[in-house]
């Protein structure tokens, strides 16, 4: 039989209808077009079309401070609050006259010019993983539905070389790729590099003594001996698709720009100092990296910030001098590589701190009203901070922008329309972003 | 709806008939009666026209006057009014909103007739924004919907000239929709069929509604349907095309065969089975042919990884081929039923479908999150082991408490803390009941409830009736909200929270001298630890909260006169609720005297007549083996989702119950077809059907399989027995899925992450990280070469390459290598720089073909 595909030919293609009326399959159909819709076989069209035609070079970072820094000691200070709330720590000047933050982040104080300071960032859930998920997906959860992560989607949309994965994680990510499925799962690198040390990542680079001909022989063989299902060609999916990846797994494994992507070691000494030795600063050069080499989506974890007990001395023993050390030389490295236009950067932890200090414990507890993100790249404008907060740091100033906008105007930095409409597998319409507004200063 | 218009059996409206239970039944909510025999009314198109086309009777002379429900509503779904994208958004549009759907007739009429805009103009209706709006004489987003002289503009003014009234009491109710002609055949793309609709209403008039309703093609590719209902064959397929209107949901198949070999013309192939007898019916009158006996080989691989999640070993698949008995399959069959794996591994689909959680658990108990989990899934896998019958299994888990039967709070405690004591001999397991089920965080509203209750029992999927009518079932909003009320009294609670439990509690708390301020999870922890030495510590519980006073039979009267308003009738709806439900399509039945609600949904989805209960287990149950299920995706049994082969849905779910509800009969059923031992080599009839069982089609396999097939791939000879025993620890048998600390592999395979009240939350799609896995992990190539492996055992003596290359190949894909094969993998051993480097690289390579990971 030729031509007329039928039945459902593909599992995927089974026809089926929506909450919303439209059917599946007409989904899929406009998928093809680059508008929504998941079965295999339009990523497969879709990673085809994205590979032969050129695209502006687009990436972002996503740093996530999870445990939920406190946001009166670091980018929010109150040094006129009351005893009760304000903390040990004092304000500096930054490089733009007038703005202040926590005397314990003296370099990024001195180069806020690359970043932007959001305060009064606000919502409800001060939970860690309710709050943890909402920040990590811009989309408020509900028990019905797991939504992708940032990276999921912006891998989804944006595409990459073929020989690099297109969202990787350092060392980590909790949040999966949710409706999008499993084919927009991050790559763990399990670990953070070594400074000045030769780094490597599970299952991208050649194991021990092994060399790209060892790779090259076996491979020979598995084509040679990977014959059976051949009659299936062109018919089912699963084979194309398990064809397709074998391929492309292999390109990865014996390409040389994806080991050098990962190898931190080969950066210049002069560049890689300012990230500094702890794990935080080698994750964020090797985030650098990887965004120059053409990963579309880094995401870097970095717990430790739920500082209910003995707040400030771990703020700045532990956390602060990595954070302080490690974020501004991302962002003036990706500056000095001319990358920073070109990348945009969203640091956020899952809420704020009680303003009202603990005192019991000396320390602060879970605090949702209020919060702090940062913001840099993709040519917004830095020095500046959005949104402000009451005088004791307990709530925003005015209605505050929550998750959902910030997420709304990251998605649209890159190009992705944030309200546009996915199609999850139980055939439900969900936009990317369900109840964000662009901010509308942050693009200007 | 009757069979003869291909609709199975299954979708008829349920009459429940409880015995023994004191119900009352406020009747029925769809009375059907008898249509009367004169002939339907006339399409409305023919009834009214402009007033332009003088020799026709128009309706305006007769004086009919149009109805808002039977016409009005319709009519504006027609046009697109109430779709989504325009005043169906749930912002409205234009400051103007509709129901989703239609559906919500007091709410629609409202919208038109009130607000500080209203759509219809009662003094001159030309003037009606109703009208002008779709015309475009005012400016309209939509565009233009509405033609001048045309009869849908007749029927919207001569509604409004006659006062534009909604919905009233005389209102009759939809009974149902009937649709000619009940099946398509088509023989040559281009042939045409014109679809008619007839509405019967419980008035007893009936009325064709072909212009009023809605259509849908499920495959363009085989028919397209336009809007008037004019069905086009396309090309060669099987699928249905569906009519919409009111409450009304009617599939039509459309069969285009594939090929010549059609009625006299199609082979004579022998039905082994019932099934086999069902599944030729269908692909016989499709002109395809199936596939051949697939190979014992291919057999035994196959039924293994499906029946025990296990890969045969290379001993096992020897003996198998060589086996000459002709009911060697059979014997197979029975066999892998009794081993360890089978239990273990359908748990874990089991613990898939009742979204087995430790994230989801609340974890405010000494029964912290994986405890429960684990627990849950060994209590599952006794169950299985045991073979309980289907029905008991699942009334275990509906009516669950945590309490037994007349069990005090203290004695509850003890019996808990006992299943944690360290080197107690006593096991959740072992009790009859799971409350965990209940007791999940994504379990806490009645909705969450109804919703997971529904998809988890029944294979349905109401979430969209949850806001709106259900656009491809017969759902309406009201039918959920009816259907959750049987969820209302059972929740979880802290011995705290309630008062005669909380002074055991504080004593028991008091017994065991805490630190009165240690609170969350420190505690828990706490209490698990004394729990683990032996002491009694106090537990949350599942319970099922008392009914309500009964009522006033004079207050409701009261409530009942004055309901006119929405919001005096929503205020009657909150005295009423919690005291009825409605399982779904059913009737009403009252909750006040009833001790535990959820025991009348039981006894609905016992009913034989259910149309849910035994097709949702069949066919998920059939899906697990086919790929696809009789309906696809498996977990969607609604109208306009029919099965591909109803008959045989029928069969296996009528059959189930005839056996008393028994699993094994029903893998024994599937595994003895021959539909299920076809070989996955499509002809050229069959090789682009994956939905009618004509070939195996060839499916990734679930992760946990995956994962463990590795294993046994690469295992020793002292090792392989005890992972094919499920004594060494397996994928197939983990207990816990979370988000942190699961294995990676797992994971990038996508385990089901039992998150979402979805089949889907289990993905068997291929991604990129899987092959890098495969090919290059860590974790991967150190199975490979792990210390005790097949590797390391078969390149340590003197062996035969030969024999090694036959031996890697059993072990891997139950079959001997061509001699191609084996030429050519023992050209790359000779080249290699050593026997175990050339052998490791063959193990490799077979495990990275698609063969391997790859159910054939």
């Amino acid at each position: 039989m030729t031509g007329g595909a039928l039945f459902g030919k593909q599992p995927t293609m089974t026809v089926n209808q929506t909450c919303d009326g439209v059917r599946r399959r007409d989904f899929l159909r406009i998928g093809a077009l680059g508008t929504a819709g998941l079965s295999l076989s339009d990523y497969l069209r879709w990673t085809a079309a994205a590979e032969s035609s050129p695209k502006r070079a687009k990436a972002a970072i996503f740093v996530n401070l999870e445990g939920g820094p406190s946001h009166l000691d670091t980018f929010d200070p109150k040094p006129d609050a009351a005893d009760e709330y304000r903390g040990e720590f004092r304000p500096i000047s930054t490089s733009v006259p007038g703005i202040q933050i926590s005397e314990h982040l003296p370099k990024l104080a001195g180069c806020l010019e690359h970043y932007t300071i959001l305060r009064g960032i606000t919502h409800s859930l001060a939970a860690h993983p309710l709050g943890q998920k909402y920040v990590s997906t811009g989309n408020r959860p509900i028990p019905s539905l797991e939504f992708p992560s940032y990276g999921a989607v912006v891998s989804r949309e944006l595409g990459g070389p073929a020989d690099l994965p297109l969202h990787v994680a350092v060392p980590k990510i909790n949040q999966g790729a949710g409706y999008l499925g499993v084919k927009y799962a991050a790559l763990n690198t399990g670990s953070t590099p070594k400074a000045g040390r030769p780094y490597s990542v599970r299952g991208v680079s050649l194991a021990g003594s092994l060399t790209v001909e060892d790779v090259q022989r076996r491979q020979g063989l598995l084509e040679d001996l990977d014959q059976r299902m051949r009659q299936l060609d062109g018919q089912n999916d699963l084979v194309a698709g398990l064809d397709r990846f074998t391929e492309q797994a292999h390109t990865i494994i014996t390409s040389s720009r994806a080991r050098q992507a990962f190898d931190v070691s080969r950066e210049s000494p002069s560049f890689a100092a300012p990230f500094g030795e702890t794990p935080f600063g080698q994750s964020c050069l090797l985030a650098t990296r990887l965004v120059e080499h053409g990963v579309p989506f880094v995401t870097i974890s970095f717990g430790g910030w739920d500082t209910h007990l003995d707040n400030w001395t771990r703020l700045k023993e532990r956390q602060l001098p990595p954070l302080d050390e490690g974020l501004s030389a991302l962002f003036s490295g990706l500056a000095q590589k001319g990358l920073l236009d070109s990348t945009a950067v969203l640091v956020t932890g899952e809420f704020g701190r009680t303003p009202k200090i603990n005192t019991e414990r000396n320390g602060r507890d879970h605090y949702a009203r209020a919060m702090f993100m940062l913001m840099a790249g993709a040519g917004m404008t830095g020095g500046r901070v959005i949104g402000e907060t009451d005088g004791t740091g307990s709530g925003p100033l005015h209605d505050g922008h929550s998750p959902d906008d910030v997420a709304a105007t990251f998605y649209q930095l890159l190009g992705i329309d944030p309200t546009r409409e996915y199609q999850t597998s139980t055939g439900r319409p969900v936009m990317i972003v369900r109840e964000g507004t662009v901010i509308p200063e942050l693009l200007s | 709806m009757n069979t003869s218009n291909g609709l199975p059996r299954f979708c008829r409206a349920v009459v429940l008939f409880v015995i023994g239970l004191t119900l009352s039944v406020t009747g029925p909510v769809r009375r059907v009666s008898a249509a009367a025999e004169t002939g339907p009314v006339r399409p409305i198109d023919q009834r009214f026209t402009d007033g332009q086309d003088a020799g026709r009777d128009s309706a305006e002379a007769s004086g009919e006057i149009p109805d808002f429900r039977r016409h009005v509503v319709p009519l504006l779904g027609r046009l697109g009014c109430n779709g989504r994208a325009c005043h169906g958004s749930f912002q409205g549009q234009g400051g103007f909103r509709l129901s989703l759907f239609g559906y919500d007739f007091n709410a629609d009429h409202e919208n038109l007739v009130a607000g500080d805009e209203p759509r219809v103009d009662l003094t001159d209706a030309g003037a009606s924004l109703m009208l002008r709006k779709p015309l475009e004489e005012e400016p309209h987003e939509g565009g233009r919907r509405l033609e001048q002289k045309s009869w849908q503009l007749a029927v919207l003014r001569r509604w409004i000239e006659e006062g534009a009234v909604g919905v009233t009491d005389k209102t009759a109710d939809f009974v149902r929709l009937e649709v000619t002609p009940s099946e398509l055949v088509a023989r040559e793309p281009g042939q045409t069929w014109q679809l008619r609709a007839v509405a019967v209403w419980s008035d007893g008039t009936f009325e064709d509604v072909t212009p009023l309703c809605r259509f849908q093609s499920n495959d363009d590719q085989v028919a397209t349907i336009d809007a008037h209902g004019e069905v086009t064959a396309r090309g060669p397929g099987d699928s249905h095309v569906v009519a919409f209107y009111d409450n009304g949901v009617v599939p039509v198949p459309v069969l285009f065969p594939v090929s010549g070999r059609v009625g006299d013309d199609y082979p004579e192939i022998v039905a082994t089975t019932k099934i086999d007898e069902l599944v030729l019916g269908k692909l016989s009158t499709l002109g395809e042919i199936p596939s051949d006996r697939c190979s014992d080989g291919e057999f035994l691989r196959r039924v293994s990884l499906d029946l025990t999640g296990t890969l045969p070993t290379a001993a096992e698949a020897r003996t198998f081929l060589a086996d000459n008995r002709s009911d060697k399959r059979a014997r197979k069959i029975d066999e892998l039923l009794e081993r360890p794996g089978y239990a273990a591994w359908w748990a874990t689909r089991f613990c898939d479908w009742t979204g087995n959680n430790a994230r989801n658990q609340q974890n405010n108990g000494p029964d912290r999150q994986n405890v429960v989990s684990a627990a849950w899934y060994d209590w599952m896998r006794t169950r299985l082991e045991e073979n309980l019958p289907y029905d008991e299994l699942v009334e275990r888990i509906v009516l669950a408490r945590s309490r037994l039967e007349d069990e005090s709070y203290a004695d509850y405690c003890e019996r808990m803390s006992g299943y944690l004591a360290k080197g107690g001999d006593t096991s959740f397991a072992d009790q009859p009941y799971l409350p965990y089920f209940w007791s999940r965080r994504t379990f806490r509203t009645t909705e969450e409830r109804a919703l997971g209750f529904a998809y988890t029992f029944l294979g349905v999927r109401i979430q969209c009736a949850q806001c709106h009518k259900h656009p491809f079932d017969q759902w309406t909003k009201d039918d959920f909200d009816r259907f959750e009320n049987f969820f209302s009294r059972v929740r979880y609670v802290q011995a705290r929270q309630v008062p005669d439990t909380g002074s055991v509690r504080s004593s028991m708390m008091a017994a065991l001298d805490i630190d009165p301020d240690l609170k969350g999870n420190r505690l828990d922890q706490r209490l698990a630890k004394l729990a683990a030495q032996g002491q009694t510590v106090p537990f949350g519980e599942t319970v099922v909260m008392p009914p309500p006073k009964p009522v006033d039979p004079e207050k409701l009267a009261r409530f009942k006169e004055r309901a006119a308003t929405p919001k005096q009738k929503a205020r009657l709806q909150q005295f009423l609720s919690g005291r009825t439900a409605t399982v779904l399509g059913g009737d009403e039945i009252a909750l006040d005297e009833v001790d535990d609600p959820r025991q009348i949904l039981l006894a609905w989805m016992r009913d034989e007549n259910n149309p849910y209960f035994a097709p949702a287990i069949v066919n998920r149950i059939w899906s697990c083996y086919f790929n696809v299920g009789i309906v696809e995706p498996p977990d969607d049994l609604s109208l306009a989702n029919p099965p591909s082969n109803a008959p045989l849905l029928e069969f296996l779910a009528a059959g189930f119950r005839e056996q008393g509800y028994d699993l094994k009969w029903l893998h024994r059923e599937i595994c003895n077809s021959d539909t299920y031992q076809r070989g996955w080599e499509p002809n050229d009839t069959n090789r682009l059907d994956e939905r009618n069982f004509a070939r195996a089609v060839p499916r990734r396999l679930p992760a946990e399989v995956a994962y463990d097939a590795i294993r046994v791939a690469t295992a020793g000879t002292a090792e392989v027995d005890k992972i094919c025993q499920v004594d060494a620890k397996r994928a197939i048998a983990d207990p816990v899925v979370s988000r942190q600390g699961g294995s990676y592999a797992l994971t990038v395979f996508g385990r089901s992450i039992r998150e979402s009240n979805c089949d889907c939350d289990r993905s068997t799609e291929p991604s990129l990280l899987q092959t890098v896995f495969l090919q290059n992990d860590a974790e991967m190539l150190g199975m490979i070469d792990r210390r005790d492996g097949w590797l390391a055992e078969v390149t340590a003596t003197d062996s035969d390459p030969a024999e090694i290359v036959e031996e890697a190949y059993m072990r891997t894909l139950a079959r001997r290598p061509t001699a191609a094969e084996r030429d050519r993998s023992l050209a790359h051993i000779h080249a290699a720089d050593s026997l175990r480097a050339g052998v490791r690289d063959l193990l490799w390579a077979l495990l990275n073909t698609k063969e391997f990971i790859v159910n054939h």
